[in-house]
């Protein structure tokens, strides 16, 4: 009995010291480096989890070079040369990124500051908000919607030649709210931009600027376009433009002031294999109702019919389609533009230029532009307001590169 | 019962003409052969309406949904286009 007893108690402690090592077997080997790799990327995955907000810098930047011969005859006179020839021109230069917040899916807050190679300015500085499908709402400091070149193609690495259009800077960026949205129609689509904006400002000597962030009267700019896409494939898109605003300083003699504007554009792009063509144009009118305005020369009150208009009609073709891997980034492009300010303004020319590109893209975002840009400008300017009479004929060559970021 | 004077009424007509015609525009279906399209259809089709078409490689999905918000305030394409493209491209 006594042995019977001892014999448990041995089994006892033998299964207890077999289940003890059995356990101790069954643990896993802890690798400290295989731990912290796991560490490491658990953070990564956490990292990369999105969020509800994401916030980016894109951008662009465009130098290069520009050569000028300016040659003006004066009435009767014998012509004067200038050449120059530099980098970063000031029309011509440009680093701008671009800051761009999603704040969920409704909203996006969008800030361009932009230096030109002399100031630091502010492209544009607004928050938009996704209201609904075919809406949205923004407010802040924008592009003010007419036309299609400032809105959509000024950018340098869009726009397919090196220089702008002349006469297409009003009305410019704004303060102000406005909606905008494309809705479909059956097989077609259209489109709405409208804004309610501070407004320009109307100069003593009948030039207009924007009023800035403060306005100078009560009165507020509305403007807006609307365009059609009547093919279903998007290639063709049909805009028209309207604006009105009261521009003369409250108190001023220009309380009466209105300045009325009216645009059409017109955007074609289509591949015709292998050549993706590519057709864009804008005109724009511009009126102010009768004004007695100041003589700068004398301070004496003078009036003219201050109507400017400017148009562009571009066109650009590039063989996309072709297998050679050098013709295929090879783009040809050519600009007509007018531009015809207020006869007998102390500013009044008919001018006209007729830019010609030949442009290689490097990547989907980033060209190197050669244009030559030849241009004549006959002053119809009041000499007794101050105006300058002649003809001044500029031939330019650039060669500019551009990219997006 | 007092009547709305003439101006009154007649930003009441401007606001109503709006919003029926708003309402009627939206109502206008699209076709079904252009809600068929696919992202890389729509790809083409908007974005060389302006510049070159991007690269995918471009950008990261949440980079592509932000562009994509950024592009619809500019090009102005429809709420659906937009994400189909931004689909395609986060591929």
């Amino acid at each position: 009995m006594e042995s019977i007893r001892g014999l448990n108690r041995w089994l006892f402690l033998a299964t207890v010291f077999l289940s003890v090592n059995i356990a101790k077997a069954q643990q896993p080997i802890v690798d400290s480096t295989l731990t912290n790799r796991i560490s490491v990327l658990e953070q990564q995955v956490a990292d990369q989890k999105p969020g509800e907000s994401h916030f980016m810098v894109v951008g662009l930047a465009t130098f290069g070079y520009v050569r000028n011969k300016t040659t003006f005859r004066p009435p009767g006179g014998s012509g004067q040369i200038l050449k120059t020839n530099s980098f970063g021109d000031a029309g011509n230069y440009e680093l701008s990124p671009m800051l761009l917040w999603r704040h969920g899916n409704n909203f996006l807050i969008e800030f361009e500051p932009s230096f030109d190679g002399s100031t630091l300015e502010v492209n544009w500085a607004n928050v938009s908000y996704f209201a609904a499908p075919g809406l949205i709402i923004h407010g802040g400091y924008f592009v003010v919607p007419f036309g299609i070149y400032n809105k959509k193609l000024a950018a340098g690495w869009m726009n397919k030649l090196a220089v702008d259009p002349a006469g297409f800077d009003l009305p410019g960026t704004d303060f102000g709210i406005g909606l905008s949205g494309t809705l479909p129609l059956g097989s077609m689509k259209w489109t709405y931009d409208i804004s309610l904006t501070n407004g320009l400002q109307l100069l003593s000597d009948g030039q207009l600027q924007n009023a800035g962030t403060v306005d100078n009267n009560q009165g507020k700019m509305v403007s807006g376009r609307a365009s059609l896409l009547p093919f279903s494939n998007s290639s063709l898109e049909l805009g028209l433009s309207g604006l009105y605003n009261n521009a003369g300083d409250a108190g001023s003699n220009f309380t009466t002031a209105k300045v009325s504007m009216f645009g059409a554009d017109l955007n074609f792009v289509k591949n015709h294999n292998p050549f993706l063509i590519n057709i864009k144009g804008q005109y724009n009118r511009l009126n102010v109702t009768r004004q007695n305005y100041i003589n700068q020369s004398d301070s004496s009150l003078y009036t003219f019919n201050n109507k400017t208009s400017s148009l562009f009609a571009q066109l650009s073709i590039r063989p996309v389609g072709i297998s050679n891997k050098i013709l295929k980034n090879v783009e040809l492009a050519y600009r007509y533009s007018n531009y015809s300010t207020p006869k007998n303004s102390a500013w009044g020319q008919n001018f006209h230029e007729n830019d010609f590109g030949l442009n290689y893209w490097i990547s989907w975002r980033t060209v190197l532009k050669f244009t030559y840009a030849k241009s004549h400008a006959l002053s119809t300017a009041d000499i007794t307001a101050g105006g300058i009479p002649g003809i001044t004929d500029v031939n330019s060559v650039y060669l500019q590169f551009s990219i997006e970021f | 019962m007092k009547r709305m004077n003439i101006k009154t009424r007649t930003w009441v007509l401007i606001f109503g003409t709006t919003i029926t015609i708003f309402v009627m525009m939206n109502s206008c279906a699209q076709n079904k052969n252009i809600s068929a399209k696919s992202g890389a259809q729509l790809w083409v089709e908007n974005c060389q309406k302006c510049h070159n078409t991007p690269s995918p490689e471009s950008f990261s999905h949440e980079q592509w949904i932000t562009v994509g918000m950024h592009m619809q305030t500019r090009a102005q394409i429809t709420d659906a286009e937009r994400d189909k493209i931004v689909k395609f491209l986060s591929q």
